[in-house]
C-alpha cells in the first residue's frame, strides 16, 4: 500500500472527518483527523498492517486553544510512517482510548493522562504511570503553565494500588531495588508456587524531566548532549534520532561523510550494547564466565570509541548539522585492525556458547510468545526478530547512510529468550560488516554543515532509528525560541516493557531475570519524561533508628 | 554437545590470560583526544562567554561584578565532559585534559574560578566576537551576564551596557521551587 | 593425644576452610580472565562481617539461634571424622547415621532461619533448599551406606576410610561417578546454587541475615564444602595413605585442593539450573546411587 493509496482509502472511509494531510518528508505522512473518529481510524490502520509506534500529546493552548494528540503508525514493508493528528479543545481534553484495540498504546495514554491531564474513556487500566504516587491531582507537569522545576509538597501514606492478585497466588516484590534490575523499577510478580501468573509494573521512579527541560530551558544544539544521556548504553541513538528529527523538520541536509560517521558511531554502539546484553544474560542465568568474557571482548569496542570520540560511552559526536569529529586515515586503519580482532573473538565466543546445552536448558522454551502476539503488542528489535517478526528500521526506514550499505537482518522463529540472544549474536557480525562498508564507502568532505539562518518554527519531524534494543522514535516540533516546542522520545524499552507481563505468564519465577533481561530493559530510557520527584518538601525528618524500624517492619 | 562446549569455553577463557589490571597501581594510558576535565588558561581567555552560553549542563557561570571585572566559574561537579566549551572557545583557552580521576572530598575542589579584567570598547562597551559560524549558535546571547554565583543560578539577562540595577536585582536570585513562588 | 584429635580436626577445618574458599574464588577469577581477590580475602570478609551490625529483623529466637546451630552442627561433624585417616576418640561412639543427622541438622537450621526471617525471597529460597535437601541427602546417605554395607558396620572409624579400600568394585566406581556429579549440589555451587540464586532471590535463605549471624552461616558453608571435599578424598581415594599421620593429613589436604579445583572449574563453566530441572537431575542420581548400593549388597 503506497502513501497515496492509504490517504485515499482513509478519505473514502472517513470522509469529512479527514481534515487534511501533509507529507513533511519522503515516507512520512501526517493526517488531520476529527477526534470523534480516532479510534476507528487507528483500528483501520492496524487492520491494514500498520504497527503502532507511539502517541505524542502536546499542550497547544497558547497557539490553538487545544490539546494535540498524534498517534503514529509504521508500515514497515511499505516503508512509510503515518501520524493521525487530532486535537481536543482545552476545556474538554478527551480522546477515545485506542488501547482496547491496540494494547501497546496503553502507556502512551496513561502518560498523557498523568502529564497533560488528557482523559481517555474506555482505557482498560487507567492508573498512574509516570507521576509519583503522592503527586497532587490537577497539576499536569507537561502543561506550559507549570514551571519545569516545580516541586509540589509530598504526602505520606499514598501508595500505588497493585492489581488484584489472581486467586491462589502470592506477590513477590521485585524492586524497586533488586539484583536483577540495574535501575529502579518495581515489578509485583504474582506467583503460584514457582509459576508466574501475572505481573504488575510500577516504574518511572527516576524521572528526570528531560522533555520538559529541553522544551523550556536549553537551545537546539544543547539538546543532543542531553539526549545522549537519556540512556547509559544507546546514547548516540538518541542524539542521532533527535538531530535527524530536527534536520527533517527544518529541511536541512547534512554532508554525506557525516552520515557515514553517524553510522559508524551507531554500529559501534550496537556492538558494545549487544555484547553487554549477552554478558548480562549470562549473569542472569548464573553463568558469570560468559558475562566476564563477553565484557572482556566488549572492552575493545569501548577503547576504540574512546580513541575515536574522546569518551568510552558518551561519544558526544552528534550535533545538528553533522558530527563533531572526523575519522582520520590513521583512525580508519585502527578501526579495521580492531574489527578484525573483534570478529575473530566474537566468532570463537559464538562457537563456545551457541551449542551449550546447559545454556539452552535455561533459555529455550522460556518466555515464549507466538508471532501474532508479538505483532499485537508491537514488540521491537531483537525481541521481535527473535520471535519471527522481520522488522528493522535500518532497512525499513533507511536513515543516515544505511541506504548505501548491504547487510542482513537475522530473524529466528524460536519465539523464546534463546532466539533473542541468537539474533543479537548474529547482529554482531552484521555490525562489523556495516562498519567496514561505511569506512570504505565514506566520501571525503566536511563533517559539519553550517547553515545561515534560524530554524523555521512549528515544523514537524520524526525520526526512527534502530537502537540495539529496537526502534527509537523521536518527534520534534520546532519552536520559536531557538529550542524545540515539543520533543517526544520513545525508547524501544517503553514498548517492549509493556509486553513483559505477557512474556512472563506461566513461566517459572527462576526465569524472571532472564525474561526481563532478554528485552535488554533500559529503565532510564523509559523514565525520561516528567518532573523531578524530589522529596525536599517533606516536613518530617526521620531519625536513623526510626528509618531502620520502618524499613524492617513489614507493612 | 555439552562437553565440546565446555572445552571451547575453557579454551576461550584461558587464551587471553588475565586482562584486568591492578588498578590503581597499574593504569592504562589515556588516548590522545580524550575528553577529561576541562582546564582554563586565564592568559588566553578573553572572557567572551561562549563556553558559558553553550554548556549543556549549565556548569559554567559568568558574572560581571563591574564594568571591568568579569568572574567565570566552572562548577565541575555538574560537568558532563562533553567538550563543547573547548570546541567553541575562539582563543583555544580551554583544553580537555586527560585527567579523569577526579574524586575529591569537597565540591569546591572541582571548581575553577577565573577573574578576568575586561577592557572597555569605546564604541560598544565590550568587544568580542564569539566566532561561531553556526546560525543556531549565533542566535544566542552576548554581552553582560548576571549569573548568581552563590546559588549557582544561570541568569542570562544580558544587555549592551553594564546595568548596576540589574546586577542588584540578580543578587538574591534563586531558582523557583514551588508553584506561585 | 587422642583426646586432642577432635580439637585438631576442628582447628584445621576452621583455619583452612576460608583458604579453600579463596582458592575457589581465585580459580573462578582466572577462568574469567580477572585478577581476582587475594587468597586470604575470605578471612577478611568474615572479619568484616563480624564487625558489622547484627540486625535482628525477625525478633524471634529461632532467627538468632539458626546460624549458631548451623555452625555448631558442621563443627561437630568436623570433630568426629577421621581426618588424616586416623580415627579419634569420638569415632568409636559415633556412627555414619550421626554424621548424616548432623549434616541434615545444618541444612535444617538454614531452613529454620529462613522461615523465621519471613522474607518473601527467603521463603522461596527455603522451599528450594528443602527440595534440594530431600533430593541430595539420600545420595550422601547412599555414599556412606555403601561402605557400611561392604564392611557390615555403621561405625565411622571403620566405614569411611576403608569403605572402598575393602574392595574397589563396580559399585564403588558407580558411586564415585554419582558423587562427582552431585558434588556441586553438596557444596551448593553452580549449577546448583538454586536456593541462594543471587539474581532472582538475592541469596534466598540468608537474605535477612547480617553481621556476625551471616558470618556464621558463611563460615558454616565454607566448612561444609571442605567436609564434602574431604569425604570424597577419604571415601574414594583411600589408597592415598602412608600410615604416617602428618603425611596422610598433608596428602588428604592436597587431594582436597584438587577437588576444590574441580568444583571451581565446573562451577564457573555452568549456568544455574532451575529447580525443576535440578530435581529431574537428582532423581537420576538417586536411582544410580541406589543401584550402586544394590550392587554393593550383591557383592560387586
Amino acid at each position: 500500500m503506497s502513501t497515496n493509496r492509504i490517504i485515499s482509502s482513509l478519505r473514502a472511509e472517513f470522509g469529512e472527518a479527514v481534515r487534511g494531510s501533509s507529507s513533511p518528508a519522503a515516507g512520512r505522512l501526517l493526517v488531520d483527523l476529527d477526534r470523534s473518529r480516532l479510534r476507528e481510524a487507528a483500528r483501520f490502520l492496524i487492520n491494514r498492517g500498520g504497527r503502532y509506534q507511539v502517541g505524542v500529546g502536546a499542550d497547544e493552548r497558547d497557539r490553538t486553544q487545544t490539546f494535540g494528540l498524534i498517534h503514529f503508525f509504521a508500515f514497515d514493508r511499505e516503508r512509510f510512517s503515518i501520524g493521525l493528528r487530532t486535537a481536543a479543545p482545552a476545556s474538554d481534553p478527551t480522546f477515545d482510548s485506542i488501547t482496547p484495540d491496540i494494547p501497546s498504546a496503553g502507556w502512551t495514554e496513561r502518560e498523557f493522562r498523568d502529564l497533560l491531564g488528557m482523559r481517555f474513556p474506555g482505557h482498560p487500566k487507567p492508573k498512574k504511570l509516570i507521576t509519583a504516587d503522592d503527586w497532587p491531582d490537577g497539576i499536569y507537569p507537561l502543561r506550559k503553565d507549570v514551571p519545569y522545576n516545580l516541586v509540589p509538597p509530598s504526602t505520606a501514606d499514598v501508595a500505588y494500588q497493585l492489581d488484584e492478585a489472581p486467586p491462589g497466588t502470592t506477590i513477590v516484590p521485585v524492586g524497586p531495588f533488586h539484583a536483577t534490575l540495574h535501575e529502579p523499577a518495581h515489578f509485583a510478580v504474582y506467583v503460584d508456587g514457582e509459576t508466574i501468573k501475572h505481573c504488575d509494573y510500577r516504574g518511572f521512579m527516576a524521572h528526570r524531566g528531560i522533555e520538559k527541560l529541553c522544551q523550556t530551558q536549553v537551545s537546539y544544539n544543547e539538546v543532543p548532549f542531553i539526549a545522549e544521556r537519556i540512556c547509559g548504553i544507546c546514547g548516540s541513538v538518541h542524539s542521532v534520532a533527535y538531530c535527524q528529527a530536527v534536520e527533517m523538520a527544518a529541511g536541512l541536509s547534512i554532508s554525506r561523510r557525516a552520515e557515514f560517521i553517524r553510522v559508524v558511531c551507531l554500529e559501534l554502539e550496537r556492538l558494545h550494547s549487544h555484547l553487554l546484553l549477552i554478558g548480562v544474560a549470562g549473569h542472569l542465568i548464573g553463568f558469570d564466565t560468559v558475562f566476564m568474557h563477553a565484557w572482556r571482548i566488549r572492552e575493545q569496542v569501548m577503547w576504540l570509541s574512546e580513541k575515536m570520540t574522546g569518551n568510552r560511552k558518551t561519544y558526544g559526536m552528534v550535533v545538528i548539522g553533522g558530527v563533531r569529529r572526523d575519522i582520520t586515515p590513521e583512525m580508519k586503519d585502527e578501526i579495521f585492525a580492531v574489527l578484525k580482532n573483534l570478529e575473530a573473538e566474537i566468532a570463537s565466543f559464538h562457537k563456545a556458547v551457541a551449542g551449550d546445552s546447559s545454556i539452552h536448558g535455561r533459555t529455550k522454551g522460556v518466555g515464549k510468545v507466538p508471532t501474532e502476539e508479538v505483532v499485537l503488542w508491537s514488540l521491537l528489535g531483537p525481541v521481535a526478530r527473535g520471535r519471527g517478526v522481520d522488522i528493522d528500521a535500518r532497512r525499513d526506514f533507511p536513515y543516515a547512510a544505511y541506504d548505501e550499505i548491504a547487510f542482513d537482518v537475522p530473524v529466528t522463529t524460536d519465539g523464546d529468550v534463546w532466539g533473542t540472544i541468537v539474533v543479537r549474536l548474529l547482529e554482531l557480525f552484521e555490525s562489523i560488516k556495516i562498519i567496514r562498508q561505511a569506512l570504505d564507502k565514506m566520501p571525503s568532505g566536511p563533517v559539519l554543515t553550517e547553515y545561515g539562518e534560524a530554524l523555521p518554527a512549528f515544523r514537524t519531524g520524526w525520526s526512527i532509528v534502530e537502537a540495539p534494543r529496537g526502534e527509537s522514535f523521536h518527534y520534534v516540533l520546532t519552536g520559536e525560541e531557538n529550542r524545540p516546542e515539543r520533543w517526544r522520545v520513545r525508547a524501544p524499552t517503553y514498548t517492549n516493557l509493556q509486553g513483559i507481563p505477557r512474556m512472563l505468564r506461566d513461566n517459572q519465577f527462576a526465569d524472571f531475570p532472564i525474561i526481563l533481561g532478554s528485552i535488554d530493559p533500559c529503565f532510564s530510557c523509559t523514565d525520561r519524561v516528567a518532573v523531578v520527584d524530589r522529596r525536599s518538601g517533606r516536613k518530617r525528618v526521620w531519625t536513623k533508628s526510626e528509618m531502620d524500624r520502618l524499613s524492617r517492619s513489614r507493612s | 554437545m555439552w562437553l565440546t562446549s565446555k572445552f571451547k569455553q575453557i579454551v576461550l577463557a584461558l587464551k587471553p590470560g588475565t586482562v584486568t589490571l591492578k588498578y590503581p597501581f597499574e593504569t592504562r594510558p589515556v588516548p590522545k583526544d580524550f575528553r577529561g576535565r576541562p582546564v582554563w588558561d586565564h592568559t588566553k581567555c578573553i572572557g567572551c562567554g561562549g563556553c558559558a552560553n553553550h554548556c549543556p549542563a549549565r556548569t559554567i557561570l559568568l558574572r560581571d561584578l563591574c564594568q571591568e571585572v568579569r568572574v567565570l566559574i566552572y562548577d565541575g561537579a555538574k560537568c558532563t565532559y562533553c567538550g563543547r566549551c573547548a570546541e567553541l572557545c575562539p582563543e583555544k583557552a580551554i583544553v580537555m585534559s586527560p585527567e579523569f580521576e577526579l574524586a575529591a572530598p569537597r565540591r569546591e575542589d572541582f571548581s575553577q574560578t577565573l577573574e578576568l579584567f575586561m577592557l572597555t570598547c569605546n564604541r560598544c562597551g565590550r568587544c568580542f566576537d564569539m566566532e561561531i559560524k553556526n546560525a543556531i549558535d549565533k542566535l544566542d546571547l552576548r554581552g553582560y551576564r548576571y549569573d548568581n554565583i552563590e546559588t549557582r543560578t544561570v541568569l542570562r539577562r544580558t544587555t549592551d551596557r553594564m546595568e548596576p540595577a540589574v546586577l542588584d536585582e540578580t543578587e538574591a536570585a534563586r531558582r523557583p521551587e514551588r508553584i506561585g513562588g | 593425644m587422642r583426646f586432642l584429635a577432635p580439637l585438631v580436626n576442628v582447628a584445621i577445618f576452621l583455619a583452612l576452610a576460608p583458604l579453600f574458599e579463596g582458592v575457589l574464588r581465585k580459580l573462578t577469577a582466572k577462568i574469567q580472565s580477572r585478577q581476582g581477590p587475594p587468597l586470604h580475602q575470605p578471612y577478611l570478609d568474615l572479619l568484616k562481617l563480624l564487625g558489622k551490625e547484627r540486625l535482628d529483623s525477625a525478633g524471634t529466637w529461632p532467627f538468632r539461634f539458626a546460624p549458631l546451630l548451623a555452625f555448631a552442627a558442621i563443627l561437630a561433624v568436623a570433630a568426629v571424622i577421621p581426618f588424616g585417616g586416623r580415627a579419634n576418640i569420638l569415632a568409636g561412639r559415633m556412627d555414619v547415621i550421626l554424621v548424616i543427622y548432623l549434616l541434615t541438622l545444618g541444612g535444617a537450621s538454614v531452613l529454620f532461619g529462613a522461615l523465621a526471617g519471613r522474607n518473601a525471597f527467603g521463603l522461596i529460597g527455603a522451599s528450594r533448599e528443602m527440595v534440594t535437601m530431600i533430593m541430595v541427602e539420600p545420595i550422601l546417605a547412599m555414599t556412606l551406606i555403601l561402605g557400611a554395607v561392604k564392611l557390615g558396620s555403621l561405625s565411622l572409624a571403620a566405614a569411611v576410610p576403608s569403605a572402598a579400600g575393602a574392595s574397589y568394585g563396580i559399585s564403588n566406581a558407580l558411586m564415585l561417578l554419582v558423587y562427582l556429579l552431585a558434588l556441586q549440589a553438596f557444596v551448593a555451587r553452580q549449577p546448583f546454587d538454586i536456593a541462594e540464586a543471587e539474581v532472582e532471590l538475592l541469596e534466598g535463605p540468608f537474605i535477612e541475615y547480617s553481621g556476625g549471624n551471616y558470618a556464621l552461616f558463611k563460615y558454616a558453608m565454607m566448612l561444609k564444602q571442605m567436609f564434602y571435599a574431604w569425604l570424597f578424598v577419604s571415601v574414594f581415594l583411600p589408597f592415598l595413605r602412608t600410615g604416617v599421620y602428618p603425611l596422610d593429613l598433608l596428602i588428604q589436604l592436597l587431594a582436597m585442593f584438587v577437588v576444590f579445583l574441580l568444583i571451581g572449574l565446573v562451577g564457573s563453566t555452568n549456568p544455574r539450573m532451575r529447580i525443576d530441572q535440578a530435581v529431574r537431575y537428582y532423581a537420576v542420581l538417586i536411582a544410580a546411587a541406589l543401584a550402586a548400593v544394590g550392587l554393593g549388597v550383591w557383592g560387586h
